[in-house]
């Protein structure tokens, strides 16, 4: 597999040399990587007397620092637009199926821990463990060949010709082509909630501060929702964190079989396309994501726990 | 003893084991069932040449008819975009699943295993460098990173292994590495490491055999994840083009067209393949956790057992008289022939409390007074019916505010609950919620038990509870954690205060406390006792608070009343032998050169009652009727003491 990436996007053969080097001069592939590598892909060795500051990676943290993603070989754009017009396409995605899953999948932990051993409680189980079970992409591949014969779009994120529509035809058009993929989305991820729900709370309801609410003539739902929710929250708030990371899987898989035009589309399409510059930035995005998503999660831990604050 | 005879006793020991969880895990529905799908799809993936009626890569000499057929009697499945039999790819991408899988996660296991078996075990600067490595891969997403690590090399099968493999080892290590952390301060292994056993030993033969039962569990979880990233890898076209997966046949079918011809057949087969093995490895693997790490089987919430009155005619004398100190109060707590069983999932009846008889009267305090299991907290628990799900009251009435509570139903008891009755607790630490302030939870009963209060009055009302109890009104918005043991047990009683009870049950609200705080407390309770004309029943081992504060005492032993009378006649002239022997066991202040003699045994099991006496076997009075014939309460000085002893028969 060729891995140079100005040959891999500009594979046009009647390109003479000094064209091909122009282009190169203007991505930067002319300077070495880093001191002693030439380049990444394959690994070749080169001088290691060249200037730090003259290099591939130190120009880029440089540029970092300006707003500056860099230029992207396929689009020919810099990579902070065209990531930026598909960020919002994904946190729309990712943030309507997100909070679905996690009220969906604490309702159903919820009710299964307190009807333990109970048809209710076996039913979530199983529910949840086969929906976790699901594979996303088969999942939405499912959905897309339901949906076509009932009507739903088959992909995309708007009906074309839809902007010369009124606003709100406009949003309903929106609504109709983010039901499927969130629905993927939200029974994905609703499986996992719910099976950490369910197992959280049977502890907490164990606990003897439940047996002094109860004592105290409280009403089962006084007690669940007073005394148990919060508590059982914990670990759920835990892995919404962690969660940031494997959501961009689902999101990729869910983003190429509807073809919706989001980051995960992007980073895939970025594989195939030897377009190094979407790809850095995709992930310093999601690096970036999951550092701000664990620093929230951190707040709202000890917002739920007082413990956390004076220990 | 040579090293043979060591093995075969180790090998004899280790077959009991292994039948006890054989009979447990054939009878976790679950675990069966995802093993039963586990080994359908291997067989089939081993005699998939065998099976397969055609083979999979033949497209030879087809034509445009033999795309997208739809199953038939030839092709079961029906043919996918290049008129291959779409049965036969579904054999043979069940192989490429399950290798993957497997092999992806040995790699994962084996890294995992091994970080978190070396951090936890030597723990300091490795430790905290493999964790912080750990933790740091666990955010970083891995499946766009194998994306992009596989698009950019060979995409052969052994290259998807290595790189899944590589990429899935983080919760092996978390897990692997609190196990060994657990199972590495218990006595074998410091006692291996004090005998001079070297690390690696240690590690192999002592730790990996605890660690192992969770990593069988958790490799199981890195399978199925392993299986699904392969099939993501190669449905995104970046697998194996020589190998057909189930991965790869959906991602033919996407993108060669089923969708438009209607060929749902080339769709939905694959994903039931990787949905079925995936969800066998689920069930299998949540089954054995349930076998390995047995829960609860119900909590608080859980719907207890209807009270029920047994037919046989309870044949006991009952204390029919007022205590002497007590000659004009008013009755207000009257239990009667109370019995409690306790019944497992396998229907084996424990008789926790038989044919108790107890009366309280207004400003009376009763001490109840026993070893431990000996039934007393669950006597109590049963007068607020807050009995656990397989707590039953099996005969007996509970009279109390002119009805009767064994009859009550949930809503009449929520009512009763903490206004008519309430509960001190034994270790107010763990009866506090720990993320709801003090005030909000003395506060929350009153709102349900007295609605009257206007919001700015409640406020009041707490902060005279609180100080009633000797806390500063500075604690109210504070949290359980941050107050003292006895502050805690103190906010407890003003808790139980809050709704103005008629009885209050205090069960050992001093263990756990240091002996001056213990004092504080309960003198704290006999004062409110005599201010507030409380009623108390006292739960404790300690008869020395008995002496000096009860005016009647209940001695329970194995579930039956031992001994109920006035606390001078207890003391004086008590006739069951556990009495006198509780009482000899006690330090007496008048006579402090007498001997303090503990009684030796425990008390029985209450699933394994022997047949008569329940003392008998430690009774240093016992004679033949004891052990075949169980005692029935005497009445003893016309009906102010009863005993339950064949020695007292007749008076």
């Amino acid at each position: 597999m060729p891995g140079d990436p100005a040959r891999q996007g500009i594979r046009d053969p009647r390109l003479t040399k000094e064209t091909i080097e122009a282009i190169r001069v203007r991505f930067g592939l002319d300077k070495p990587v880093f001191n002693c590598i030439d380049s990444l892909n394959p690994v070749r060795i080169g001088s290691c007397t060249v200037n730090p500051l003259d290099t591939q990676f130190f120009i880029y943290v440089k540029n970092l620092f300006k707003g500056d993603l860099g230029v992207s070989y396929y689009y020919n754009r810099p990579v902070s637009d065209v990531l930026g017009e598909r960020l919002w396409n994904t946190i729309l995605l990712i943030g309507v199926g997100q909070i679905l899953a996690i009220v969906i999948g604490v309702i159903l932990g919820v009710l299964a821990a307190w009807k333990a051993r109970s048809a209710i409680d076996y039913g979530a189980l199983l529910t949840s463990l086969l929906a976790w079970s699901l594979p996303v992409f088969w999942l939405g591949i499912i959905l897309v060949f339901w949906g076509s014969n009932h009507g739903f779009p088959i992909g995309g994120k708007a009906t074309p010709g839809i902007s010369s529509y009124p606003f709100f035809t406009q949003v309903g058009d929106l609504v109709w082509h983010l039901l499927l993929p969130t629905f993927t989305y939200t029974v994905i991820f609703m499986g996992e909630y719910t099976l950490l729900m369910r197992s959280s709370l049977l502890d907490v309801l164990a606990e003897d501060y439940i047996l002094t609410a109860k004592a105290k003539g409280l009403s089962t739902f006084q007690i669940l929702k007073d005394h148990a929710l919060k508590n059982g929250m914990l670990p759920i708030v835990t892995l919404i964190a962690i969660n940031l990371g494997y959501t961009v899987a689902g999101v990729i898989q869910i983003e190429s079989v509807f073809s919706w035009p989001g980051l995960g589309g992007a980073l895939f399409e970025a594989v195939s396309r030897r377009d190094f510059p979407i790809l850095q930035g995709g992930f310093l995005l999601i690096a970036v994501s999951v550092i701000i998503a664990n620093f929230i999660a951190d707040l709202t831990y000890s917002y739920l726990d007082p413990r956390v604050q004076t220990e | 003893m040579g090293p043979q005879t060591a093995e075969l006793k180790v090998s004899v020991a280790s077959t009991s084991p292994f039948s006890d969880f054989w009979q447990t895990f054939s009878r976790n529905r679950m675990a069966v069932a995802g093993l039963v799908m586990l080994a359908t799809i291997i067989t089939l993936a081993v005699f998939a040449s065998v099976l397969a009626p055609y083979d999979p890569k033949s497209s030879v000499g087809i034509t445009s008819s033999d795309i997208y057929n739809p199953p038939s009697s030839a092709h079961w499945l029906g043919t996918d975009d290049a008129g291959r039999d779409i049965l036969s790819s579904f054999l043979f991408g069940a192989r490429v699943s399950l290798i993957v899988g497997f092999f992806a996660a040995f790699i994962s296991v084996i890294i995992g295993g091994t970080i978190g078996v070396v951090a936890g075990f030597y723990g300091g600067r490795t430790e905290n460098l493999l964790m912080r490595f750990t933790d740091l891969m666990l955010v970083i997403p891995d499946l766009p990173l194998i994306v992009v690590i596989v698009a950019l090399t060979k995409p052969s099968l052994i290259n998807i292994i290595i790189i899944i493999g590589v990429f899935g080892w983080t919760t092996t290590a978390r897990i692997v590495r609190s196990q060994t952390l657990a199972v590495k301060s218990r006595k074998f292994v410091l006692r291996a490491r004090a005998i001079g056993a070297g690390n690696v030993h240690i590690i192999m033969k002592h730790i990996l055999p605890l660690v192992m039962p969770l990593l069988v569990v958790n490799a199981i979880l890195v399978i199925s994840l392993a299986i699904l990233n392969e099939s993501t890898l190669s449905f995104l076209g970046l697998g194996d083009p020589t190998a057909t997966s189930w991965g790869q046949m959906l991602n033919f079918a996407f993108v060669r067209g089923a969708m438009s011809a209607g060929a749902w057949w080339a769709l939905v087969m694959p994903g039931v393949g990787i949905a079925w093995v995936v969800f066998g490895l689920t069930l299998f693997g949540q089954g054995l956790e349930q076998v390995l790490n047995p829960r609860l089987e119900s909590h608080h919430l859980s719907p207890g057992r209807p009270s029920v009155q047994s037919d046989a005619v309870v044949e006991s004398a009952t204390v029919k008289k007022k205590s002497k100190k007590r000659k004009d109060a008013p009755l207000l707590l009257d239990v009667r022939n109370l019995s409690v069983n306790y019944i497992s999932h396998d229907n084996v009846v424990a008789k926790a409390v038989h044919n108790v008889s107890l009366q309280l009267h207004e400003g009376e305090l009763v001490g109840l007074v026993g070893e431990s299991g000996c039934g007393k907290t669950t006597l109590m628990l049963a007068l607020m019916r807050l009995l656990p799900a397989t707590g039953q009251i099996a005969n007996g009435h509970i009279n109390f505010r002119g009805k009767d509570i064994t009859t009550l139903n949930e809503d009449e008891l929520q009512k009763l609950r903490w206004s008519g009755i309430s509960i001190i607790f034994q270790g107010a630490m763990n009866a506090l919620n720990p993320v709801r302030t003090v005030g909000d939870q003395i506060k929350e009963a009153i709102i349900r038990h007295m609605p009257a209060y206007a919001p700015g009055i409640l406020e009041d009302r707490v902060i005279e509870l609180l100080d009633l109890v000797g806390i500063s009104k500075d604690y109210k918005d504070q949290y359980p954690h941050q107050y003292s043991g006895g502050m805690r047990q103190r906010a407890m009683i003003a808790m139980a205060l809050s709704c103005d009870p008629d009885v209050i049950i205090a069960d050992e609200p001093t263990t756990a406390l240091d002996v001056m705080i213990q004092a504080q407390i309960l003198e704290l309770l006999d004062d409110l006792r005599k201010k507030l004309g409380l009623a108390i029943i006292f739960v404790t081992h300690d008869l020395g608070v008995v002496a000096e504060m009860c005016d009647s005492v209940l001695v329970m032993y194995g579930g039956v009343t031992a001994e109920y009378a006035d606390v001078d006649t207890i003391y004086n002239a008590a006739r069951h032998p556990y009495t006198q022997e509780l009482l000899k066991s006690f330090p007496d202040l008048s006579q402090p050169e007498k001997r303090l003699i503990s009684i030796p045994g425990y008390p029985p099991k209450l699933d394994e009652l022997p047949e008569g006496c329940r003392f008998a076997p430690r009774c240093p009075l016992a004679f033949e009727r004891c052990t075949k014939e169980m005692p029935i309460l005497h009445e003893l000085e016309d009906g102010y003491h009863i005993a339950s002893c064949h020695l007292v028969e007749g008076g």
